[in-house]
Parts: structure tokens; C-alpha cells; sequence
């Protein structure tokens, strides 16, 4: 297929470079500098996509952001699709594979279009309200029906093979939009020495420039535009960034930019490239150059394809080398409309008409035409369009004076292309995206940035400011003015001359009346891609909805991914004069990040896949990875979980590992528990005040066991705290909550006691630790140690420094496990070494590594909680049966003192924790499993208290449990009966929580 | 404590950590990235890209805390033979001594790795008054990114302005770094020295390997 509406020559593509893609599965040809949508029009594509809710054929309307009806799915593969591209912004290669999103089986035959015609009549505005509200059990139904008749596009279900980046820019002066008032503005900063970043959507600067046919210092515009690029980027201190959108303006100058690095190239990203990379951008000034949108005119029918807004068909023409059409009616209420019929008939093809709702326009635009010899029909307007896939003629009628009602007789224009200017819409979005709200002008006609606390400035289009003599002066204006802000000289800049063109006045109007009244009339389209009407707004305005805001959410006006750049202000207008009030009376729109959709990719960042949570490693992690330990996740720490032999389950191998660390010796990597080095003549004092028990006579040498309250009195951290000397303590911490307990001693230090003299530094990564525990441990540690070891040395509880496999450690001998144990800590560059060499002696004894599972075992049978596990923030010392872990007697108070004393937390039937042993003692409870007295009780049977812990036990061949129970700590030996989901009642009883060894023989050998 | 006698209390505990036998001192030790073998990457890897990397292994690191009175900061001086940095986000350097500020009390103290419980000893013996001097070095290592795309790897994994106007050499920042942290200084235009902890270490490890892919990574033995 030949490019029909492709010129010979003129625009900025490369006519040499011809690039394949695909459109619904047909092949067709476009040129290097195509976007998707000009080689679309190039190739005569008229149907792009079928409405939202009236299934209706829809063309392409706009070139730029605004477009609502060509968004597209990317994609060759599964894994490379995208959804909501706008065809309009896509840039061609070769090889770029399209579809539309809606429209089944195609947009060309679509079977919804009968049922969608009658599926309009069932989807009065006020949709979402009405219908789907109600009743709401209906939704899910109703919710499956509107995706699978509007689809708009799908994620990949496959994985993103492209990478996508976050970088973080800082800059004195961000210009948003490389138009000409932005790019007079970046060098003005530039060249005064500002770190100056400048972005715009588009692949090449130049902004409006780009699509007009306009001269600057004669010459023309590219060539301006190539020397002020050229200049920019001689600065180091100056970014450039095309293909960039901006896509949010943030509170405190921070932006957020979506560049697009590669889109443009291929499918995928070439080999190391990023596909896009968000910009988090701080600036000390933004200079808002963003333009101004072209307002389509609301007429009936005006959905055909080949209803365009007419500064698109010059764009198309001037840029792309492509006339949309072949016989072209222009309907405008002001002078730029006329560009279109110019640049239409400058390419050689027919304008029947140019109809201008005014009675006249004086202006050159105009005088050109008339030199041109075009139609001009003044005081008229096209009321109504002919055709479905494409325009086939419209009807003219004329106006009156006010643009309310239709005066005369119809005639009737074949043409295939209806452009209408109803003027320009300033995008004002990002200046409403810090809560500014905009301002209605009636000389732009149109809304203008709002006051803002943001150091904002802004030039040329956003100000309603058209001409581009203006927008350049507005540019040097704000590029001078950031200067001054920041504290920088002014510098010299001469801008280009540029021909003044005279205007004449435009009519305020956006709504074009139809001879039968607008809820009669044929569809008037006001938001395309939510299918909203004039119809609608006034049925809404009808029915009681005043505000705008109201309004919208009523019909759903502004609420597709285009957020209404197009018709939102035609929307309130039609609204306004339903209720026969002002715009500004109707009220405001504002607009939220993002300005255009972003891929999630984009968002994400590298904070994907094995980047997602940084994994944190002790220094024998390598080993466990070999001896083939599965890992649990404990904070941000890899744990070693349980070490699988052969063909072992997991209970197999807890059961191996915990026989092993009672009949003989087992070995734990415990570096991860958080350690905290604490020094000051206040140390012991402080730690007497975080703690609930003790420790004003804890000895040099001895360690003791802490319980953490907050001010509620509930247990939030525990540990065992060694005195290293007597000005010196080294406090250790759970392993999930040691940076949040260095942050509360931090706290209470800085802001309750700043008189104590002590300080804390967290030595968790500084300390490898190994724990050695069983019968045999001591004999294992007399092979690695000249140290005197023995009982009569080296007490339970007592810490000693002593020279482990040939370095310096210091030895804990504590016990979580029960049995004789020692803690080995050493420097943690030395960890792996010193591990080894335990290992191999301990060859003799069969030592075992064993991991976190057996561990919670080996300690549940102990009856030894975890924090975290056996409490919940709700529980306190007492509740937990270790009333001897608190001290009332300490002269100053300490946190949670008073919160445990509170009248609710000495109840008697508090929930306490105990043990349970299941009368079967085959059965393992389901931790989390809810206890109830009477198993008979009617439902909602009143719950006593949950498991806590649940394990098989092998050393004692029983299940054993821990869990709360109402009162339980009275209740020994009564039973408690845990009904399950699956309709199984567990009946147990109540134990004390140390199942083995309760006079702890084990532990004191 | 029958043997305690009050004058013969040990107020702290500064104790060597490393092997006594010098040889083991650094046959025995791994530092935390001791499993990557950046010796081998360095031969396999590019030989020329825009961000190098390297690891300075096993260096001495001591974190001191204290409100240093006027005569402790002269006592310091003379251990460090450098005075503390007392303005925000600054470092002091003296032959192998370097000091970073990391908060009104907190210094980061960096020396040879066989010089850490020399300078703990002196401290001990000569610095009266309230104060802190803990050894981290075997929680923490010392990365070194440079070349010309070294600070756009910066600003992927930090918020910070490395602009040489408001970042010049020797400024420290401690600072968020991806989803960690690091202590970061700059030593010239193109060259940075990034302080972590062990635990981090590897995570920080692939996260400027992947950040750095676009330019090229050199790995520097």
C-alpha cells in the first residue's frame, strides 16, 4: 500500500528512510521523523478505535499529548507490550507492531456497534451512580461486561525484559517546554551561569515552531532553533531532555520527568540501555513553558473520522509531509483556524470552505485565504457531519450573533475533513498540579495559572500568549527573572524578528447549536474518550449537579487517560450555559499528576526483581548456602532456615537437627541479632531506665537477660546485655527490631534524660556470631581455646575474652536452647575462618548446623519467647509469666512502669501466655488456632486466647504448644478446645511452658 | 566480683580484635565482599568503562561520640594528629587519618586496618572525660566508584547534589543509598569513596553494578 497522503516533499521526515510497521496486523510503511499517527494518516488509516460506551468508530483528532482517541497497545511480543500509547507520541521504527484496544472483533467491523447503539440508550450519564451502584452485588457482573466491551489495552503477561531507571537531577532553573518561549528562557539562564535542565514531551525542541510553516530572522524556524540547541548544550551545567515529559510538579519545586530513552528505537531497549528514566528533579526556580492545547468546536457528529482540531492538520502538513484528507472544511471562531485551510491549500488539496461563526475577520490570516481565492462563509457554522468511518459531508448553517441558535437554511459541503479551532486552552496542568487553582480569563478565553507558593514562573502559550514574537519576549522575561532570583547577573539577548500578524478578535463559543435542541440532536461530542455529550452535561445539570466537580464525576468527563486536555473546558462551558451561569461561576478544573500516563516500569525503577529489598548477609552466608540451607527472611537478614540432607523433609531435618544439639553439639549463626556497644559513667543507670528489670548490681563479666517496654508497659524487644566493663555494656537486640531499639535509646537519650552521660553505636555487622549448644559444647570449645573453660572458670552467664581458633573473641556462655552453650563473637572479617575451624573440631562430636526452625523448637521446649512471635504489642511481663523479669523497686522509674500498672492490665482474666500439650500427643495445634472453654457453646462462641507456637518436639516425641489463654496462668491442668476450619476439635491442656528440664540441670553443667 | 576492688575497675574494654600472629591478621580475614573475587572480575571483566569500582578491604574504622570540650579537642588533635572536623558534612585528612563528620557528636575515623587498636589504646589512655571510641571495622567496608559517570551512579542510588559547586572534595555526607545506606566522600572531581556496612555490602554491590551497565563497569583490583 502507497502512502496516499504523503507529500512529495516539505516537513521533518526522511523520505530516504523508509520504516515498516504493523497496524492491526497489516503492514504498512512510514518515514524516520513519522510518529505513529502521521504514518497512520499517511496511510489513509481512518478507524482507530470504538468509543468507550456508544462504540462508535473514532479517528485521530490531535498531534500531541491531547489526543484521546489513537491510544494504542504496543508490542511485538507478549513481554513487550504497552498499553495506552498515544499513537500521537510514538515515534515510527521499523518494526513497530500496533493494535487498537477496543473494538471486537476489530475496529473496522465491530459487533458492539448494533448492541453499543442500544447500549448507549442504557447508559444515560450518571452510569457509575446509578447503575453500578446499585444494587451493588450486581457490580462484579457489570464491572466484567464494560472491560470486555471497552477494553483499553492490557499489561504483559509475561516478564519486562527492559530495564528502566531513576535518576536524581538538581538545577537552579527547570524549564518545562521547548517551545520558543522555553527555549529563550533555558539559554537566558544558560548564559547567565545557572544550572539550567530543560525537557520537552516531543523527540526534537522547537515546540509549536516544529508544525508551523513560520519565518525567524527570516530564515526559517529550524534553522533558529538548531542554533539556540547548539548554544544550550555547549554548557555543562545544562541538560537537555527530549522525549521528556513532565509528568508532575510537586510541592517544594520537585518534579518528576518520564523520559522516554528508548521507545523510539525498538521494541526493546538496545543491549545495556534503559528503555525510560524518571527524573526526580529539585529546582530552586521552574520556568512553565508548556503551550497552549487547540479546543475542538462541540458539533454534532463531531466523532467522525476526519474531525480534526485544525492546528493538527497543519502539524501534519508542516511537520510530517502528510495532508489527512483530500477535501478539507475549516470551522473556526478566530483567526488560527484559518492556518489550517492555508497550509491545506498550499499543499494542493480542496478546501470547500472555511466557515468562521464570525461575521468577519479583518485579520492577515484571513486576507491571506481570500488571496488564496478560498471559500469564506462568515456568521456560520457547521452544524452537523455526514458519514461513520469517515466524513463524508457536513452541514453549514448560519448563526446568530451570539452563537446560540441557528438563523438560516442548511447547506450542504461534501468533504472528507472537518477542522475546527473553538481557540487555545493554555496547559496549565502542571501549575495546578501543587493545588493552585487556575483563573478564568475572558480576554484569552481561557483558564490561566492560578496564584502559587511554588517559585514558578512562567512564558509564552500557558500565559494565552499565541504569537510567537510574545512567547519569546515572555521566555527572555522569565529566563531574566530566575537570574535575579537566584542571585545571578542579567546577560544580553537579542531575540530573532518575527512578523507581526494582526488579528481579529475570536467569538467565545464552544458549543455549536443544532437546529433540534441539544438532547435531541445527533451526538455532540464533548470528552471523547469517556463518550461524554452536551446532551449528557445538561442532563446532569438537570438532574441537580451544579458544581463542576459534581458535574464530572456524574458523567465521568475528564476521567479517561487523556484527562479531558481536549474537552474539559467545552464541558464546563456547556454546563455554564445550561445553568445560565459564567464559566468561573461553574467553577475551576485542576489537574493531578501525571500530565500522561507512565509505564509502572518507570516507577518502579531498579527497585525490581533481585533489587527489590536489599538482602543482608552474615559473613558465613556463602557457607550456608553450600552446606544447601533454605533461608528464612528475618527483617532484611537471610537467615539460615533449616540445613536438608538427602532426601529429608523438613520435619526430617528438624527432628535431626534437634536431637543432634541435645545429644551432642549443634552450631547457629546468631550475627544477625542486633548489638549495641554502650559507654558512659550513665550506662548502667540508662539501661535500669529501658529496661523492665535490674541492673544496678550487675557485675563486670556477668550478662543478664532484659525485657523492653514501651510506655504502654508491653514487651517490645528482648535481649541478653553483657557488662564488658563498668562503664561499658554491649546490649544485643532481636534481630528484626535492633534498628528500631537503637532509635528509641537515641530517643529517650536526645529528649527525656540528655543529662546522662552515655552513647550507643550499633556493632551488629562488626560481630560474627557463632553459638555452639549442647552436652558436648564445652569439650568443642576446650579444642579451640587455651582458655580455662571449665565450670568452675567460666560460670553460666558470665562473658570472657578469650583467643578462639587464633583470634581474639569475646565468649557468652548463654543458652537459648537449654543446653550448655557458648557464644563466640568475633571481629566479623575473621567470622568465616573462626567458623571453619569449628566446624572441623567439632567433626568429632558430629556437630550439626542447624537453623532458625530449630532453634524455635529447641527454645519452645524451654518455654523461652520470641518477641514477636509469642507477643504482639498488646502483651506485658506479666502477661507473658515472667513477673520476675521486673523490677519495682528501682529508684527511678522506667519505661512502661506505670503502663503495665494500668487498671485494664492487672485484671485477673487477662490472656497469659502458658503452655498447652494436646491430649493426642500426635497432633500439632495450628498456630494461630483459637481456644475456646466449652466446645458446645453457641457461635459466636466466646475465644480465650490463640497459639502462639506450635512444634512437633522430637527430644520429648509429643507436640508441644504455647499460647495465650484468658486467666491460664490459674488454670493449670485445665483443658482448652481449639476448633478448627476443617471441623476438627483439638481438646489440650494446660502446662506450664517448660516442657523439658524445668530445674535447668542441662544448662548449669 | 570478690576480686573487684574500686580503684582496679576497668571503666571500658579496649581490646585488640585482630589474630596476634601478624600473619593471620590478613591471611584469615574475608571482608565483606570477599565471595565476589573482584581480583578475578578486574582480569575478566571491561578494561575500560565509565565507572570503575573497587573495594578497600579490611581498613581500621572507628565511630568516636562525644561533645568534645576545649580540651579534649586538643587531646584529640594530638591522638589523630588532625583536628575533628566541627563543621557539618566536612572531612579532615593526615597522612593515613581521615575524620568524617557524621552528626554533631559522631565522627567516622578511617586508618590502616592494623592501626585501629593502637589509636583505641591511645585514646584510652590519654582522652579524659565522656566520650566513645568504638571499632567497627569488621561491620564496615570502604568502596571507591570513579570515572566519568561515577556521580550519575550517584544520583541514580542517592538524592543528593554532587554538583562540584555544592559537593567539593572532602565534603561527607551520610545518606540513604538505594534501599541502604553508605557515608560518602568525595576524594577529587571524578572519584568517590563510599563507606557501608558488611551486612549491605553485597546488595550495594549489584545495585551499582546494575545502575552502572549503561556505562560500562571497570572493576579495579
Amino acid at each position: 500500500m502507497t502512502q496516499q497522503n504523503r507529500l512529495v516533499s516539505g516537513g521533518r521526515i526522511d523520505r530516504s528512510e523508509t520504516l515498516t510497521f504493523t497496524y492491526n496486523g497489516k503492514k504498512y510503511q512510514g518515514h524516520k521523523g513519522d510518529t505513529l499517527a502521521s504514518a497512520m494518516l499517511a496511510n489513509g488509516i481512518d478507524v482507530v478505535a470504538r468509543s468507550f460506551k456508544y462504540s462508535r468508530p473514532r479517528g485521530i483528532i490531535a498531534s500531541g499529548a491531547e489526543e484521546p482517541n489513537a491510544v494504542l497497545q504496543l508490542g511485538a511480543t507478549e513481554a513487550t507490550q504497552v498499553p495506552n500509547v498515544r499513537a500521537t507520541q510514538q515515534e515510527l521504527f521499523d518494526g513497530l507492531v500496533s493494535a487498537s484496544t477496543n473494538g471486537w472483533p476489530s475496529v473496522d467491523t465491530d459487533v458492539m456497534s448494533l448492541v453499543g447503539k442500544v447500549g448507549g440508550k442504557m447508559m444515560p450519564p450518571g452510569f457509575y451512580y446509578k447503575t453500578f451502584m446499585f444494587p451493588e452485588s450486581l457490580w462484579d457482573t457489570y464491572e466484567s461486561m464494560i472491560r470486555k466491551a471497552a477494553g483499553i489495552g492490557r499489561a504483559p503477561k509475561e516478564h519486562d525484559p527492559d530495564t528502566y531507571d531513576a535518576i536524581n537531577q538538581h538545577c537552579d532553573v527547570m524549564v518545562v517546554g521547548a517551545g520558543p518561549a522555553g527555549l529563550v528562557a533555558a539559554l537566558t539562564a544558560a548564559r547567565g551561569g545557572a544550572r539550567v535542565i530543560i525537557a520537552d514531551e516531543q523527540n526534537e525542541f522547537g515546540g509549536s515552531l516544529l508544525d508551523s510553516s513560520e519565518q525567524l530572522d527570516g530564515k526559517p524556524a529550524s534553522e533558529w532553533i538548531r542554533s539556540i540547541v547548539e548554544e544550550l548544550s555547549t554548557f555543562d551545567d545544562v541538560l537537555l531532555l527530549p522525549r521528556s515529559t513532565v509528568n508532575g510538579y510537586h510541592d517544594h519545586n520537585f518534579l518528576t520527568i518520564h523520559e522516554r530513552c528508548s521507545d523510539h528505537l525498538a521494541d526493546i531497549a538496545p543491549v545495556n540501555s534503559v528503555r525510560q528514566r524518571m527524573h526526580r528533579v529539585r529546582a530552586k526556580w521552574v520556568v512553565l513553558a508548556t503551550g497552549a492545547h487547540e479546543r475542538p468546536l462541540v458539533y454534532a457528529n463531531n466523532d467522525v473520522p476526519g474531525c480534526m482540531i485544525s492546528g493538527a492538520v497543519s502539524a501534519y502538513i508542516n511537520r510530517y509531509g502528510v495532508v489527512p484528507g483530500n477535501e478539507l472544511v475549516v470551522m473556526t471562531t478566530n483567526d488560527y483556524g484559518y492556518q489550517a485551510a492555508i497550509d491545506w491549500a498550499n499543499a494542493g488539496r480542496t478546501v470547500a470552505a472555511i466557515v468562521d461563526t464570525r461575521t468577519e475577520s479583518k485579520g492577515d490570516r484571513a486576507e491571506t485565504a481570500r488571496q488564496l481565492g478560498l471559500n469564506i462563509i462568515t456568521g456560520s457554522a457547521v452544524i452537523d457531519v455526514q458519514g461513520s468511518k469517515r466524513v463524508t459531508g457536513v452541514s453549514i448553517a448560519p448563526l446568530d450573533e451570539s452563537g446560540t441558535k441557528v438563523t438560516g437554511s442548511i447547506t450542504k459541503l461534501k468533504v472528507d475533513t472537518v477542522a475546527t479551532s473553538g481557540g487555545w486552552s493554555p496547559v496549565v496542568h502542571l501549575s495546578c498540579h501543587t493545588g493552585s487553582r487556575p483563573v478564568w480569563d475572558d480576554s484569552v478565553v481561557g483558564f490561566l495559572p492560578g496564584p502559587t507558593i511554588q517559585k514558578q514562573l512562567t512564558a509564552g502559550g500557558i500565559n494565552g500568549q499565541y504569537e510567537t514574537s510574545v512567547a519569546l519576549q515572555e521566555g527572555l522575561d522569565a529566563g531574566l527573572q530566575a537570574l535575579t532570583n537566584i542571585g545571578l547577573e542579567a546577560v544580553e539577548l537579542v531575540l530573532p524578528r518575527v512578523e507581526q500578524l494582526t488579528m481579529t478578535a475570536p467569538m467565545i463559543l464552544f458549543h455549536i447549536p443544532h437546529i433540534k435542541p441539544t438532547s435531541q440532536a445527533p451526538k455532540q461530542f464533548v470528552d471523547y474518550q469517556t463518550d461524554v455529550t452536551a446532551a449528557g452535561i445538561e442532563i446532569a445539570c438537570r438532574e441537580g449537579f451544579e458544581a463542576i466537580e459534581h458535574v464530572k464525576r456524574y458523567t465521568a468527563m475528564g476521567f479517561g487517560t487523556d484527562q479531558g486536555k481536549l474537552g474539559n473546558i467545552n464541558g464546563m462551558a456547556v454546563a455554564a450555559k445550561a445553568l445560565n451561569k459564567t464559566i468561573p461561576e461553574t467553577g475551576t478544573t485542576v489537574f493531578r499528576p501525571n500530565y500522561t500516563p507512565i509505564a509502572f516500569g518507570a516507577i518502579t525503577g531498579r527497585h525490581c526483581g533481585g533489587l527489590f529489598e536489599p538482602e543482608r548477609y552474615t559473613a558465613m552466608h556463602k557457607w550456608h548456602v553450600e552446606q544447601g540451607a533454605l533461608f528464612e527472611d528475618v527483617g532484611q537478614w537471610k537467615r539460615p532456615w533449616y540445613y536438608p540432607k538427602g532426601n529429608e523433609t523438613m520435619q526430617d531435618t528438624l527432628n535431626r537437627e534437634c536431637l543432634a544439639v541435645r545429644d551432642s553439639v549443634g552450631i547457629l549463626d546468631a550475627s544477625t541479632l542486633g548489638k549495641i556497644d554502650i559507654q558512659g559513667k550513665d550506662a548502667r543507670e540508662f539501661l535500669g531506665r529501658v529496661y523492665t528489670n535490674a541492673w544496678a548490681k550487675l557485675g563486670v563479666g556477668k550478662c543478664r537477660y532484659g525485657l523492653m517496654a514501651g510506655e504502654d508497659g508491653m514487651i517490645f524487644d528482648d535481649g541478653v546485655t553483657a557488662c564488658l566493663a563498668e562503664n561499658h555494656f554491649l546490649m544485643t537486640t532481636t534481630t528484626g527490631g535492633a534498628a528500631h531499639v537503637l532509635e528509641w535509646l537515641e530517643i529517650y537519650h536526645q529528649t527525656e534524660w540528655p543529662e546522662l552521660e552515655v552513647y550507643f553505636t550499633s556493632v551488629t555487622d562488626h560481630w560474627s556470631t557463632m553459638t555452639i549448644s549442647g552436652p558436648n559444647s564445652r569439650k568443642l570449645l576446650e579444642k579451640l581455646t587455651d582458655y580455662d573453660v571449665s565450670k568452675e572458670n567460666f560460670a553460666f552467664m558470665d562473658w570472657k575474652a578469650a583467643t578462639v581458633a587464633g583470634v581474639p573473641a569475646r565468649v557468652f556462655r548463654i543458652s537459648f536452647t537449654g543446653e550448655l552453650s557458648f557464644e563466640i563473637n568475633v571481629q566479623a572479617n575473621y567470622g568465616m575462618q573462626v567458623w571453619n575451624a569449628v566446624i572441623e573440631a567439632g567433626k568429632e562430636f558430629n556437630i550439626t548446623p542447624y537453623g532458625t526452625e530449630t532453634m524455635h523448637v529447641l527454645r519452645a521446649e524451654k518455654g523461652f519467647i520470641i518477641v514477636g512471635q509469642d507477643t504482639d504489642g498488646s502483651v506485658h511481663a506479666y502477661d507473658l509469666g515472667m513477673p520476675w523479669a521486673v523490677s519495682m523497686q528501682k529508684p527511678f522509674s522506667f519505661i512502661g512502669k506505670r503502663g503495665m500498672q494500668r487498671e485494664d492490665c492487672v485484671r485477673p482474666d487477662r490472656k497469659q501466655l502458658v503452655g498447652l500439650k494436646t491430649i493426642d500427643p500426635n497432633v500439632v495445634l495450628p498456630e494461630g488456632s483459637q481456644g475456646v472453654f466449652d466446645p458446645k457453646a453457641p457461635i459466636p462462641m466466646p475465644l480465650v486466647g490463640h497459639i502462639t507456637s506450635s512444634y512437633w518436639s522430637a527430644n520429648l516425641n509429643r507436640s508441644i504448644a504455647m499460647g495465650f489463654v484468658k486467666g491460664g496462668l490459674d488454670k493449670m491442668g485445665e483443658k482448652v478446645f481449639y476448633p478448627l476450619a476443617d471441623g476438627r476439635v483439638i481438646e489440650a491442656e494446660i502446662c506450664s511452658p517448660v516442657f523439658l528440664d524445668p530445674k535447668g540441670e542441662r544448662q548449669h553443667v | 566480683m570478690s576480686d573487684a576492688v574500686v580503684e582496679n575497675i576497668k571503666m571500658k574494654v579496649v581490646a585488640n580484635q585482630l589474630p596476634e600472629d601478624s600473619e593471620k591478621i590478613h591471611s584469615m580475614a574475608e571482608s565483606p565482599l570477599h565471595h565476589v573475587d573482584l581480583a578475578s572480575l578486574a582480569k575478566q571483566g571491561l578494561q575500560e568503562g565509565g565507572v570503575h569500582f573497587c573495594e578497600k578491604p579490611l581498613m581500621g574504622l572507628l565511630t568516636l561520640r562525644c561533645h568534645p570540650s576545649a580540651k579534649q579537642k586538643t587531646a584529640i588533635k594530638s591522638l589523630l594528629g588532625v583536628a575533628l572536623p566541627m563543621e557539618p558534612l566536612t572531612s579532615a585528612t593526615k597522612g593515613d587519618v581521615t575524620v568524617r563528620w557524621i552528626s554533631p557528636d559522631e565522627w567516622l575515623i578511617t586508618l590502616s586496618g592494623d592501626k585501629a587498636f593502637d589509636l583505641e589504646s591511645r585514646f584510652q589512655d590519654k582522652l579524659e572525660g565522656h566520650y566513645s571510641l568504638v571499632n567497627i571495622s569488621g561491620g564496615t567496608t570502604v568502596f571507591e566508584l570513579s570515572g566519568k559517570d561515577a556521580m550519575n551512579v550517584l544520583k541514580k542510588s542517592t538524592t543528593i547534589d554532587f554538583h562540584s559547586k555544592v559537593f567539593p572534595t572532602d565534603k561527607v555526607v551520610s545518606t540513604l543509598f538505594a534501599k541502604s545506606s553508605a557515608i560518602i566522600r568525595r576524594l577529587d572531581e571524578q572519584r568517590f569513596e563510599l563507606v557501608v556496612r558488611r551486612s549491605f555490602s553485597d546488595y550495594i554491590w549489584l545495585w551499582i553494578q546494575d545502575a552502572s551497565k549503561e556505562y560500562g563497569l571497570v572493576v579495579d583490583a
